[in-house]
């Protein structure tokens, strides 16, 4: 390993580990992006230019900007106010992790990581006939899975009634349940 | 894989020096020439007391800036309120390296960029999203309601245009075949300009990037009228100014990018001198921006969601869709021409029709 890597990793696993311990979900989202500058950078360093730019681009960018609106917008920020709505289950989500980790690691085991082909340095120019050719029907089934998810969300966050149509009392009872 | 030179380290440590010195001072000038033509629009005189023709303006506010009392809000978060203002410039320095001024070694033999990219393109569209951070983050960290509404906005726009402004720039990539910045202008250089080829993508890509630099008519996060001050409503001395530095280099960024994505950069059909057609152009896209910003009115927030989403995001996908087509089915490329002049001539004639409102059922 070299000293660049080591550093890497360092770096890594240090803002990994803010964003799950800082008290005040601005600051983590900050660490997150902190996060995902990191490994945007260890793509490119490992030839894996597009993705490391996508990286940047649609994680760094995009979707903690979503997050950071929706933290903004509920005001959410503060760590100590509210309930805990998982009370002494840290150790459980510990264990959790471990075990995540180690079905992850299980996975690499044997596996052969010289890659056959020349993507040249990843630029899609490379990567886009593999990517729309080999892969196209698992890139397909992706894009159903994440198109399935959004639908479910849009459907979980309906009401069963439109809300100008319900009871003073109903509509109270909806209040309290978002908060 | 990169067939362009390379320069030596020391170079393009001094080419980055430049551009950044570079950049500053032109965002001194810029602001002192924003409101002489302003005042110009309105028929008054602008700033003219400093120096000959208030030519000394930005020293003068530079100077009253940086010694003017630098105010922390007690209700602010103290890290994020310093560092706000510090992303949002240092990102936006970043972006205008990777702009190519002239043909490889005309910069005294060296090369005149800073940075050339095989992904050039998706480099800018990564670096001009961090910089959205500075603003959004500086809403929040002041602990106050209007800085706060003003970041929402901003986040808010951000992610409505910015897949207008990716969606647009699709179908010139698809043309190209490449995103390097240099390889687009030596395309446009040898087929013609990428505005005549996908006029609809320009007119998008120009609207999109006024709403990604925050000019008027797409400056909600800063809306006096409603916000106060907008993100920095909180802000003093040169935390305020360096906001004011990050919103000039966007707009000149975006001026510098526009022609060299569309209008064939350094290149021109006649007369070929490498940095003067870049500059003139560059001139071209700011006072357009200035005049619009005098001429045109500022849209309300839900107007400025439905256009992105309504209008812009739809044609620019239909655009690409078009594009798409011809470069796959292998057409001849002047279809595209055609194309390009029937949505111009169309355009035209929807700014002609406005046929007079009718009163139902008759009668006066």
């Amino acid at each position: 390993m070299t000293p660049w890597e080591a550093l890497a990793l360092l770096l890594l696993l240090f803002t990994g580990v803010l964003v799950v311990t800082l008290k005040n979900a601005i600051h983590a989202a900050l660490a997150l992006i902190g996060n995902f500058l990191i490994l945007a950078g260890i793509y490119v360093a490992l030839e894996a230019r597009f993705l490391g730019f996508i990286q940047i681009i649609v994680y760094a960018g995009a979707i903690v900007v979503l997050f950071l609106f929706v933290i903004m917008l509920l005001y959410a920020a503060q760590g100590e106010v509210g309930f805990d709505p998982l009370v002494r289950s840290r150790p459980l989500a510990a264990l959790l992790a471990l075990g995540a980790a180690l079905v992850l690691l299980s996975g690499l085991w044997g596996v052969n990581l010289a890659f056959a082909k020349d993507l040249k340095g990843g630029l899609p120019q490379a990567l886009g006939p593999l990517l729309y050719g080999d892969w196209l029907f698992v890139l397909l089934a992706v894009g159903f899975l994440l198109m399935a998810a959004t639908v479910v969300a849009v459907a979980l966050v309906q009401p069963t009634r439109p809300l100008d149509a319900l009871s003073p009392e109903e509509r109270k009872e909806e209040k309290e349940v978002v908060r | 894989m990169n067939p362009y030179p390379l320069d030596p380290y020391w170079m393009v440590a001094l080419k980055a020096l430049l551009v950044v010195v570079g950049l500053l001072t032109a965002f001194a000038f810029m602001t002192l020439i924003e409101r002489r033509l302003l005042a110009r629009f309105q028929i008054r005189l602008g700033p003219n007391r400093v120096g000959p023709l208030g030519l000394f303006q930005p020293i003068a506010d530079a100077i009253k800036s940086i010694f003017k009392e630098d105010l922390v809000v007690e209700r602010a978060d103290k890290v994020l309120f310093v560092l706000a203002p510090l992303i949002g410039v240092v990102f936006a320095l970043l972006a205008f390296g990777a702009i190519p001024f002239g043909p490889p070694g005309s910069f005294f033999g060296y090369q005149p960029w800073v940075l050339n990219l095989d992904l050039g393109l998706l480099y800018l569209f990564a670096v001009s999203e961090m910089a959205i951070y500075g603003i959004f983050l500086a809403g929040w960290a002041s602990g106050s309601k209007y800085s706060l509404l003003g970041s929402l906005r901003s986040s808010a726009s951000l992610i409505s245009y910015e897949l207008g402004l990716g969606m647009a720039l699709l179908s010139p990539v698809l043309l190209v075949g490449s995103l390097n910045l240099n390889d687009l202008v030596n395309w446009q250089k040898e087929h013609g300009w990428l505005i005549l080829y996908a006029f609809p993508a320009f007119l998008l890509y120009a609207i999109a990037a006024l709403a990604e630099a925050a000019r008027t008519p797409f400056d909600l996060p800063e809306a006096e009228q409603e916000l106060v001050g907008g993100y920095h409503t909180e802000y003093s001395s040169i935390k305020w100014a360096l906001f004011q530095m990050t919103e000039y280099i966007h707009f000149i960024t975006a001026s510098a990018l526009i022609p060299t994505l569309f209008l064939g950069g350094w290149t021109m059909p006649f007369l070929e001198v490498p940095y003067l057609w870049m500059f003139l152009k560059i001139a071209f896209f700011l006072f357009l921006f200035i005049w619009i910003r005098a001429t045109w009115f500022r849209l309300r927030y839900d107007q400025l969601l439905r256009f992105g989403w309504g209008f812009l995001f739809p044609v620019a996908l239909v655009w690409f869709l078009v594009t798409a087509l011809v470069v796959a089915l292998d057409l001849p490329r002047s279809y595209l021409l055609y194309l390009s002049l029937a949505a111009f001539l169309a355009l035209l004639g929807a700014m002609m029709y406005s046929p007079k409102p009718a009163r139902k059922g008759g009668g006066a």
